[in-house]
């Protein structure tokens, strides 16, 4: 990486009283980046968020932007600007005047602060709403003010605090695409903090899965998806099932699992595992295919009986047993591949490229299959 | 649908006379209720309007109104009270913002102190000040004997100083309940976007607490108009209303003119009033208090910082020094002319009695209020009577009415059979109870507001009748506001003056107008002495219901702030 991060946090902890919200924190954020915190609530990812935004001081650690040191910064000092949960819109100002505040508190000319205010409202798509009050505004035009406020003063990275918590879900997915498009048409870093696993995947160029105060793993979307670190991680960003096994000898990077239902073979076992590895094997749902029963054997296929399903839309959902132990499925597009209902038997084909997973005795006592 | 059905089903079973006991007893305790409110509250507020325009023998005539406003005195009189409240109400909101402000965004080692400070008057009769203002800076207080400095203490500088002193804790405890409300978001936001401290008070602060602030102000100007001990203590050569009404009915016996001072005092209280309760009412930027707790890195500083600070300090200084000369009066012979240390004032039994008499008067009425408090707010919430309005609307009127105005017309009205009231001690607490009801009765229903409907309903849904029902849920939910409305009532009972003032008799004296009439009297040792025992037997009073409350974790005083 030649271009140093604009945004660096080292060593961050903060504690209030006897709990640690964030704990010895490091990530290196790229300048035009969208990077998501995610995690379960208390998981430390809004008290990060403070820490950058000035609005919490770090026990210890630093926090650098540009590569100036600004931890002891006040937010109104720094170049970085947030927008709040609530959205936090002044009620007794108009969306003009909220929007150009901080234009206002700069002493910029009238001038220019009602032609920014114009722009800022143009490019949130709320041309003509400036003399409204933010009571008169639905919940997400709120937002778009929310956020055209916080770009007013073009700051080097914009906190997002689960900005999209509190809209319903149509508008949600509809705001997502419009942060996106800020990030991109404003090369805009964008720091975003949510506990929606699917909102941070579908907007992130980065993902910072974080729990008990520390960051688990960090990677794009797909490499948290794909290749989590662990069976938390694993279970937070989607639903999965994992397999307990030992991995056996093998060839050519091709290698055996010796598991409870059965030796799975394996195309391709990633770098560093070794013959003996006791590991778990991540199994995603829609990886899973069902078909119906064969009595035909063939590798990694296993027979199993639909104990539950649910219908969602897009795929039907099933929880298959298979030799005691429940794995779910999904099938997609179930109105054009022949569903199956509750009791019938069914044939299971695994995948020959699954990721593997260290196993946890600990977090996983009882072994074997779990789902979430 | 649910609840109909869930009332209705129990009266299927056997138990048909207890659910005609609970069907009619709400009734008979609305009527007990609409009764009392209307002898104790609207009566005697009527009569004193009915007697400002009578003639002696019974006839209309605007005779005593032409005589007020013809009058320079009497006009003279409304004016120093009008300029009085304005001026009071300014410095009341002024420090009462700084000192809220300090308390809850200052440095943090302030805060408490700060706070405990400024809560400090509450304890002590309104008056208090007056009389410590006088030993500390009267003609021959401590500072003349000591240093040689006379203060034209008598006059403006006296009343404004002493009012300020006693109205502050009010002011305070509603203007940092509305920095309190503020959502923590909006300032950390105003901040984000570069707003230092100076900017963020002008731009976002005082805009979003004004509504609060113009409420607090209302209040405070409505008490400080009402106010009868300072004035008559301090006024020196200048006339007020409210001890003017009082010497139109102690020195002249005069209750038409007296009525008619009344009604003149009430306009402006009753205008507050409704101005309160409609053009304000909902009329505040109660922000989303979410979590998050404010910016840690922000903090009050420099110029800001003394500016608040500096004036706070001073009010601080001189609740400290008043309280400390109130002690000292207690000890000696006569502060700052003969310190000579002495028991002789605390050896008095005269004030020792007014205490008892005191106590007595205010639990009892502190006691009622609470009950009847709940009652009423029960029924004005739940039981959606067509008078619900008016009854919560009467309650709050004999809390706004001057308590000049309550007690001359309790003069008026229990002066005569068939309720002949004057001089017994029932009338002391029926009074008291009229004036302090209102504030169990606000807590009740805020607190009704905020139990789900739904709650009592799952109860009655499972079988349980109203009675019941109210009895094993909402009660036990209500505890608190049950406790504020006690708390209040007795506090305000022990320390009021200005209508127990016109209902004492010489057997009962209360000690709040004990240790008044021993201070114009001049009889400062006394005065002094009973005032500690006033104030440590509240203290310890307040003090045994917080340990009470602690130990059941009832919040108490969360409910009274």
């Amino acid at each position: 990486m030649a271009e140093p991060p604009l945004l660096r946090l080292e060593g961050i902890t903060k504690t209030y009283g006897p709990i640690t919200a964030v704990c010895e924190v490091n990530a290196d954020i790229r300048r035009g980046e969208l990077v998501s915190f995610v995690g379960p609530s208390g998981c430390g990812k809004t008290t990060l968020l403070r820490v950058v935004g000035g609005f919490a001081r770090p026990d210890a650690g630093r926090v650098a932007l540009d590569e100036e040191d600004i931890t002891s910064l006040p937010p109104n000092q720094r170049a970085t600007a947030m927008v709040f949960q609530n959205y936090a819109l002044f009620p007794h100002l108009t969306v003009a005047e909220n929007v150009g505040y901080g234009l206002t508190i700069r002493r910029r000319p009238a001038a220019e602060i009602a032609r920014r205010v114009e722009e800022l409202l143009s490019l949130v798509q709320l041309q003509g709403f400036g003399r409204r009050r933010p009571a008169q505004l639905s919940g997400g035009q709120q937002q778009r003010v929310a956020l055209a406020r916080s770009l007013s003063l073009q700051p080097k990275v914009l906190l997002l605090d689960e900005p999209l918590s509190n809209l319903d879900a149509n508008l949600r997915i509809q705001m997502r695409t419009e942060i996106t498009r800020l990030q991109r048409d404003l090369n805009q870093t964008i720091v975003f903090v949510t506990h929606d696993q699917e909102e941070a995947m579908s907007i992130s160029d980065r993902i910072m899965v974080m729990d008990r105060g520390r960051i688990l793993q960090a990677g794009t979307p797909a490499e948290i998806y794909e290749r989590p670190g662990s069976r938390f991680v694993a279970r937070f960003v989607g639903a999965a099932n994992f397999l307990d096994g030992t991995l056996g000898n093998g060839t050519s990077g091709r290698a055996s699992i010796a598991t409870r239902l059965g030796t799975l073979i394996v195309e391709k076992v990633a770098n560093g595992w070794m013959a003996g590895d006791r590991v778990a094997v991540l199994l995603r749902p829609e990886a899973i295919r069902l078909g119906p029963p064969e009595d035909r054997a063939e590798p990694n296929r296993l027979l199993g009986t639909i104990t539950h399903a649910m219908y969602t839309g897009a795929v039907i959902r099933y929880t298959v047993q298979v030799g005691g132990i429940p794995l779910t499925v999904d099938l997609s597009d179930p109105r054009h591949t022949p569903a199956f209902r509750r009791g019938d038997r069914v044939s299971l084909q695994l995948p020959s490229d699954p990721h593997l997973l260290p196993r946890e005795s600990v977090v996983d006592p009882g072994g074997g299959a779990s789902s979430p | 649908m649910a609840t109909t059905l869930g009332i209705e089903r129990p009266a299927a079973r056997p138990q048909a006379t207890g659910q005609a006991v609970a069907r009619l007893l709400p009734a008979a305790l609305a009527l007990l209720l609409v009764a009392w409110l209307a002898l104790f509250i609207a009566y005697p507020a009527l009569a004193v309007l009915v007697r400002s325009v009578s003639t002696r023998a019974g006839g209309f005539t605007l005779a005593h109104y032409y005589a007020f406003f013809a009058k320079a005195y009497f006009l003279r009189s409304l004016l120093n009270t009008l300029i009085l409240g304005g001026t009071v109400t300014g410095l009341c909101l002024a420090l009462g913002f700084a000192l809220a402000y300090l308390v809850s965004r200052g440095p943090r080692v302030l805060r408490l102190p700060l706070r405990v400070l400024t809560l400090a008057p509450l304890i002590a009769p309104p008056y208090l000040f007056g009389l410590a203002l006088i030993i500390l800076a009267g003609r021959r207080g401590v500072l003349a004997q000591l240093l040689d400095v006379q203060i034209p203490l008598y006059g403006w500088l006296g009343v404004i100083l002493s009012q300020v002193l006693s109205l502050l804790p009010v002011a305070f405890l509603m203007i940092e309940n509305v920095l309190a409300s503020l959502d923590p978001a909006m300032e950390d936001s105003a901040c984000d976007l570069g707003a230092d401290e100076a900017a963020l008070l002008k731009t976002i602060i005082l805009p979003l607490a004004s509504p609060g602030l113009l409420k607090a102000g209302l209040l405070t100007f409505g008490l400080s108009i009402a106010d009868f001990g300072n004035p008559a203590l301090l006024g020196g050569g200048l006339s007020f209303l409210a001890p003017d009404a009082y010497l139109m009915v102690t020195g002249e016996w005069n209750m038409e003119m007296a009525s008619v001072l009344s009604v003149v005092l009430l306009v402006p209280t009753l205008g507050i009033f409704l101005a309160q309760h409609y053009w304000l009412k909902g009329k505040t930027y109660t922000t989303v208090g979410g979590h998050a707790t404010a910016t840690e890195l922000r903090g009050i500083g420099g110029g800001l910082l003394t500016v608040c600070l500096a004036p706070s300090l001073a009010f601080g200084v001189l609740v400290l020094a008043s309280y400390g000369v109130i002690a000292l009066g207690a000890v000696t012979k006569l502060v700052g002319i003969d310190n000579t240390p002495t028991l002789l004032h605390l050896a008095s039994t005269a004030g020792l009695a007014a205490i008892q008499t005191s106590l007595q008067v205010s639990l009892a009425a502190g006691l009622v209020a609470a009950i009847a408090g709940t009652g009423l707010a029960y029924l004005c919430v739940r039981t959606e009577t067509r008078w619900s309005g008016l009854l919560e609307l009467t309650t709050l009127i004999g809390f706004a009415l001057p308590g000049t105005v309550m007690g001359i017309g309790y003069i008026l009205a229990f002066n005569r059979p068939p309720l002949f009231l004057t001089g017994t001690l029932a009338i002391l607490i029926l009074n008291m109870i009229a004036r302090f009801l209102a504030v169990g009765l606000e807590a009740s229903v805020g607190k009704l507001y905020q139990i789900d409907v739904s709650i009592e309903e799952a109860s009655a849904d499972l079988g349980a009748g109203l009675l019941t029902t109210f009895r094993r849920i909402t009660l036990p939910l209500m505890s608190s506001a049950f406790a504020a409305g006690f708390l209040f009532t007795f506090m305000q009972s022990m320390i009021s003056l200005s209508a127990a003032i016109f209902l004492v008799a010489p057997g009962n004296l209360l000690a709040s107008v004990y240790i008044f009439n021993r201070a114009r009297d001049g009889d400062m040792g006394i005065a002094c002495a009973t005032s500690c025992f006033l104030i440590l037997s509240l203290a310890t009073c307040l003090g045994a219901l917080a340990l009470l409350a602690r130990r059941t974790g009832n919040r108490i005083f969360a409910a009274h702030a």
